[in-house]
């Protein structure tokens, strides 16, 4: 009995005191961005992979907006953003895209340049052609572009 | 003390560098408060040091204890042909470069460089006019991050916010396990950088991920002085401190950055030895800083609420949907509204993500039911949309102060005391919860004091180094585990009927749930050890079960009751039974009143503890 007691209580401290270190390295937020979030790569997931590890530099403010050193046209910027962002984020927009509404749908909306008295035009059309868009589990971020480009294109 | 002998001013612009030099020491802007907040200067004892412990930060050798030599070697290094023309130091430090100018009146013709292409190509593409400071609430079963992180997002007018620039402050390692990570942390091993993402990256990483909420504070700063923010973060690009968990964390290196935007802000003066990400918050509020709060949701949020609104069935329907065995044309088929079927599918869509994060199941299952209930919600059209946007809870900054001071009176076994109490952070379970997790609990270095009259004696009653509960109740969708971990010294009745100071090691774990008429009530096993030359053989180690609930009868009166029961079965071996009940009343946002009774029965004594407080946070 007794041997049970110590090794029970033993057993509860440490299960404690690894959920608490493990949930302080993963959760307590001041800095552990650079070892939360697991590499999910693949398209249709949460791809946060890729914007972890940039040290402020060319690569960070670059992967939002751009490579820095090269001298494209702001029309590339806003091409690369479109591309970049619906990689990123394809599944909250494909959900946004099922339901019509969304920030991320919003978003898409902005980096396409639609004014404002279209977008909910353009969500209705979008909504109603989801399964033209995201054509199979596996579809890449460039077919999803090519996709929405072409759906908002047919009258 | 330069940046080295070898690269050259010219004859006549050497004269034109001494005479800006002796300016600037005629202005004394050494002394400046903005030069102190641009290299990150803090008073010593006997000067100045920098927090910054990356020697690329500074361009004299004693740069980061002496802000004249760097102030000397950056002017020079200004005026010298630069040893990287791409990356010049007037362009590297650039707002060090555009607040000595105007103090000191450069003649541009002077410079080695016409112009900071790489920045200027940045700022174009960047166009920051607003900033905000972004505070993640706390995560759901985890009390310590109830400290959160703070960061700033750089914002464009004319774009979403899940397009704004993150600018973050964080340790960067790969250590993968906790406690490792956890000391290093603390000791200062790990180095910070400072980041930056695309703010939806932020909003993934903890809005879907750990299922934390997010405080968007919108600053009232002009384009002028989100300019000089942005201006400084580029100086600190690929510069690093040694990080500390508690006072050079996160939070206190953003402070710099708001400085360097609006330095009437003094928010790196402090002498406090940890900075809280939420009194950050308080502080910008206080300087009158803040323009709007805004409230983004987690999933789990959204989830908790959008399933508030359906039967138990619709519930269920929902996870079957999510889980495959429901198939979502059956639930279009059916003979309910539009707004029903769009309710379930949303739900299931949600639930399954959250689940795929949990990784409870593979991507390929995922994906293809992913994509098998979205195509199933697109037919329903944008009518049918549910409501998915949770009302904010209240505001965490209007939430209590960290610390709290408490007095009172109380009687033990008939004997009168007056207690004070003192804590330095951070809730309890019986403190109003506005702005807080409930049924979260994290105390530090609790302390209790009490005098007693018949005895005319004090005694320490209690200090609880640490004191952590995390109640999360457990429902349909969620199933958390509710653990507690505590240590400390208190004090304990013994066989000769007095109460013995003992050191306490505590931990428990179980389950907690919610019900409208209980409020949230748990049930955990623990075990606990006691340390003490008062017991004989030193030590007793137990096991037992404990039960509680705690709820909100009104919005400012709670109610905590606890029965524990514990077996001691080794070293001095006695059997413990206690019962307690505390209610709490909150007379103002910083105010409250409090009433606590214990029964205990130990070692087969009997002994009732009462007292009433005063509580004031601070």
């Amino acid at each position: 009995m007794k041997k049970i007691i110590l090794a029970l209580f033993i057993c509860a401290v440490a299960c404690n005191l690894a959920y608490a270190g493990a949930a302080l390295k993963k959760n307590c937020g001041c800095g552990l961005g650079s070892i939360l979030f697991e590499n999910n790569e693949g398209l249709m997931s949460q791809t946060a992979a890729a914007t972890t590890n940039g040290i402020f530099g060319n690569q960070t403010f670059g992967i939002s907006s751009g490579t820095l050193e090269c001298n494209q046209p702001q029309e590339f910027y806003g091409s690369l953003m479109l591309h970049r962002f619906v990689a990123e984020n394809m599944d909250n927009l494909a959900k946004d895209i099922s339901r019509g509404q969304g920030e991320s749908l919003e978003t898409l909306a902005i980096l396409m340049n639609v004014p404002q008295q279209q977008r909910g035009e353009f969500s209705t059309k979008l909504q109603s052609n989801f399964g033209r868009i995201f054509t199979s589990p596996q579809v890449s971020e460039e077919e999803v572009v090519a996709n929405i480009i072409a759906v908002t294109k047919t009258a | 003390m330069c940046a080295g002998s070898a690269q050259q001013i010219l004859g006549a612009d050497a004269a034109y560098v001494d005479s800006l030099i002796k300016k600037a020491g005629q202005k004394q802007l050494h002394q400046n408060r903005y030069w102190h907040i641009l290299l990150h200067y803090k008073k010593t004892l006997t000067g100045c040091k920098s927090v910054i412990d990356d020697p690329r930060f500074f361009l004299a050798r004693d740069g980061k204890h002496n802000p004249w030599a760097e102030l000397e070697a950056t002017l020079r290094a200004f005026f010298t042909t630069p040893d990287d023309p791409a990356n010049p130091p007037l362009c590297r430090f650039i707002a060090r470069y555009a607040w000595l100018k105007e103090q000191l009146g450069f003649d541009e013709s002077k410079l080695p460089v016409a112009s900071c292409r790489k920045f200027n190509q940045t700022m174009d593409v960047i166009r920051p006019k607003s900033a905000a400071l972004i505070f993640p609430a706390a995560y759901m079963n985890n009390p310590a991050s109830m400290f959160g992180h703070t960061f700033i997002n750089i914002e464009t007018e004319t774009r979403s916010k899940l397009l704004s620039h993150a600018v973050n402050y964080s340790a960067f390692t790969t250590e993968k396990n906790g406690l490792v990570f956890a000391l290093k942390g603390l000791s200062g091993s790990y180095k910070g950088y400072f980041s930056i993402l695309p703010y939806y990256g932020k909003v993934q990483e903890y809005s879907d991920i750990d299922q934390r909420d997010i405080w968007e504070y919108r600053l009232n700063f002009n384009e002028a002085e989100v300019k000089k923010m942005v201006m400084h973060i580029w100086e600190l690009q690929g510069i690093y401190s040694y990080y500390y968990f508690f006072d050079e964390n996160c939070s206190y290196h953003i402070l710099f950055l708001l400085e360097a935007g609006r330095p009437a802000l003094h928010l790196t003066d402090r002498p406090n030895w940890w900075v809280i990400p939420i009194d950050t918050v308080r502080e910008l509020e206080d300087a009158h800083a803040i323009a709007s709060a805004d409230y983004r949701p987690s999933r789990a949020t959204k989830i908790r609420y959008t399933a508030s609104f359906m039967d138990t069935q619709q519930q269920i329907t929902a996870i079957g949907l999510s889980w495959g065995t429901v198939e979502p044309e059956s639930v279009l088929r059916a003979d309910i509204p539009a707004k029903a079927k769009a309710g379930m599918l949303d739900l299931a869509a949600e639930y399954l993500q959250y689940s795929y994060v949990k990784k409870e199941l593979e991507k390929e299952r995922y994906t293809a039911l992913f994509l098998k209930l979205l195509t199933a919600r697109s037919t329903l059209g944008t009518k049918a949309a549910p409501e998915l946007s949770p009302p904010a809870p209240g505001d965490p900054e209007k939430g209590h102060a960290s610390n709290r001071m408490g007095i009172g009176f109380g009687a033990r076994k008939g004997d009168w005391f007056e207690e004070l109490r003192l804590r330095p952070a951070y809730h309890t379970l019986i403190d109003h919860d506005a702005g807080y997790e409930r049924g979260a609990q994290i105390q530090f270095m609790n302390m209790a004091l009490r005098y007693y009259h018949e005895k005319e004696t004090f005694e320490l009653k209690s200090l609880d180094v640490i004191d952590i509960i995390s109640l999360s109740p457990r429902d349909l969708l969620f199933k958390p585990f509710s653990w507690k971990a505590k240590t400390g010294f208190r004090q304990q009745l013994m066989p000769d009927g007095d109460n013995h100071l003992i050191y306490q090691l505590n931990t428990g774990g179980g389950f907690a749930y919610r019900s409208k008429q209980l409020g949230l009530y748990y049930g955990m096993v623990e075990g606990d050890l006691n340390l003490s030359g008062s017991f004989k053989e030193n030590y007793a180690l137990g096991i037992g079960a404990s039960a509680g609930l705690k709820k909100n009868v009104t919005d400012r009166w709670t109610v905590f009751l606890e029965a524990r029961s514990l077996y001691y079965g080794l070293g001095d071996e006695h059997k413990t039974y206690e019962l307690t009940m505390k209610h709490s009343f909150a007379l103002s946002a910083q105010r409250s009143l409090s009433w606590e009774v214990t029964r205990t029965r130990t070692f087969g004594i009997y002994e009732t503890d009462a007292v009433f407080m005063c509580n004031l946070f601070f």
